[in-house]
């Protein structure tokens, strides 16, 4: 499977496809956006072999609840977004995941999500490209706890020992930021 | 206008894009977005930037996992029975040998299940066959025993008939000095002159192959023949309807050569009877 032929649509064309069981739907699906939910993925679970696994499961139960996405609730990858991040925090919960991390101590998922934020903040770990100018520093932590780690902003204020009130309007100050940055 | 805006800064839009709203302001913020456009254009605005942001930390998977995805999807696929009608695209050959190795295993399976169904009948039709064949026997068998039991009925119908008829005059013969233990029964019917000899009560000594007992009649101290009887070989039912006589004061068994005597050897008298 070379890379050379990836498929891309305009997203209504895709979700018409999608509803329509199409096969090239899945793959457009697949190159469109896997590299961007398998970025999500690692930044929760960082064994490749065990993000993967996450990223086949997640494509094939957007596959399979794709009834349930609707256009007018919102863009289709916040949707799929939400799929992804839910099932990697599911295998990161999950029994079979912790006898593998040999973590058998870790008792719940921030716990063991805080752990691991050491690991995953590497650059050189995610090799990805860092918007290293647009956002301040404590901007990106709580926009990177909350999108890619799926902390409450509740969770991600008592983390950070920060008051809800800044966490929400570092959130919404953070955002405008990035919205400024990709319309430049 | 202005709760809208203010609406707008209070964050709670950001928030609902990084789904971390409970389900009533969840709700509020979709019927918000329904009812003002400015509201649904800054989702759209929020998810988008959020959408390049992931974009920005994109991570390749590794190559192998496309078509192990795909694959899983596209079998899902060949189950929904929804593939598309336009293949205009080359597909990939291992995408089309997986639809194709499930037809194999059908057909297979089916073969099997075809094969297995005609053992089943075949077995069941000999198992019939040999029933049916046993039914046929047994059903021959009772026929046999029908037919004698009617004869049976028959038979002791006429012997009951000797003994209902008031014209019937039974006779007990008697063992003479040669032979005391002799003794037989005999009817006699005056009106249609018929001579039965009841067969079951006949004790007379065993003849050898070269001589039959012949009965006699004593009309006016003459013997007159009625004809031969052998001793039954086995025990048997009935009555044996000797030759017709009008009138006789008694009977007497003599035992004579084969095929009876013109006279009786009057030596050889076994059992005699008068009325």
């Amino acid at each position: 499977m070379s890379p050379k032929r990836k498929i891309s649509l305009s997203e209504e064309d895709l979700v018409l496809a999608l509803r329509n069981r199409e096969k090239i739907a899945v793959e457009a699906l697949y190159d469109m956006y896997s590299a961007s939910l398998f970025g999500v993925i690692s930044r929760i679970i960082t064994d490749e072999a065990i993000a993967e696994d996450v990223l086949q499961e997640t494509f094939v139960k957007i596959w399979h609840s794709f009834s349930g996405y609707s256009a007018e609730k919102g863009r289709l990858f916040t949707w799929m977004v939400n799929i992804a991040r839910n099932l990697a925090i599911d295998k990161v919960r999950s029994k079979d995941f912790k006898n593998q991390s040999k973590n058998h101590e870790l008792e719940n998922n921030v716990t063991f999500i805080d752990e691991q934020r050491n690991t995953v903040y590497k650059p050189e770990l995610l090799g990805i490209r860092e918007l290293v100018s647009t956002l301040k520093p404590e901007q990106k932590s709580i926009l990177d706890l909350v999108y890619f780690k799926g902390y409450t902003h509740v969770e991600a204020a008592e983390e950070l020992g920060i008051p809800l009130g800044t966490i929400k309007t570092r959130l919404r100050m953070a955002i405008i930021q990035l919205r400024k940055h990709f319309n430049e | 206008m202005e709760n809208v805006k203010a609406y707008i800064e209070s964050g709670i839009l950001e928030l609902y894009v990084l789904s971390d709203t409970s389900a009533t302001e969840k709700a509020q913020v979709e019927e918000m977005a329904a009812k003002y456009p400015e509201i649904r254009a800054e989702i759209t605005e929020i998810e988008k930037s959020m959408e390049l942001y992931a974009e920005e930390h994109a991570v390749e998977p590794s190559e192998n996992l496309r078509t192990k995805v795909l694959n899983s999807l596209i079998v899902n696929l060949g189950d929904d029975n929804t593939f598309s009608k336009t293949v205009t695209r080359q597909d990939d050959d291992n995408i089309r040998t997986i639809p194709a190795a499930r037809l194999t295993s059908f057909y297979k399976y089916a073969f099997a299940a075809c094969l297995t169904l005609l053992l089943i009948s075949v077995y069941g039709l000999v198992n019939l066959y040999s029933k049916l064949q046993e039914s046929n026997t047994q059903l021959a068998a009772l026929q046999t025993d029908n037919t004698k039991i009617a004869n049976q009925v028959s038979l002791r119908d006429n012997e009951l008939q000797v003994y209902r008829d008031t014209a019937f005059k039974v006779l007990k013969l008697k063992g003479t000095a040669k032979t005391p233990s002799a003794a037989m029964v005999l009817a006699w019917n005056s009106i249609s002159k018929k001579v039965m000899v009841d067969v079951p009560s006949l004790k007379l000594p065993q003849h050898d192959e070269q001589h039959q007992y012949q009965l006699w009649a004593l009309v006016n101290g003459k013997p007159v023949d009625m004809g031969v009887f052998d001793l039954p070989k086995a025990d048997t039912a009935g009555v044996k309807e000797m030759k017709a006589i009008a009138s006789a004061q008694g009977f007497a068994v003599t035992l004579e050569p084969n095929g009876g005597s013109i006279n009786p050897t009057m030596d050889q008298m076994v059992v005699i009877g008068t009325f």
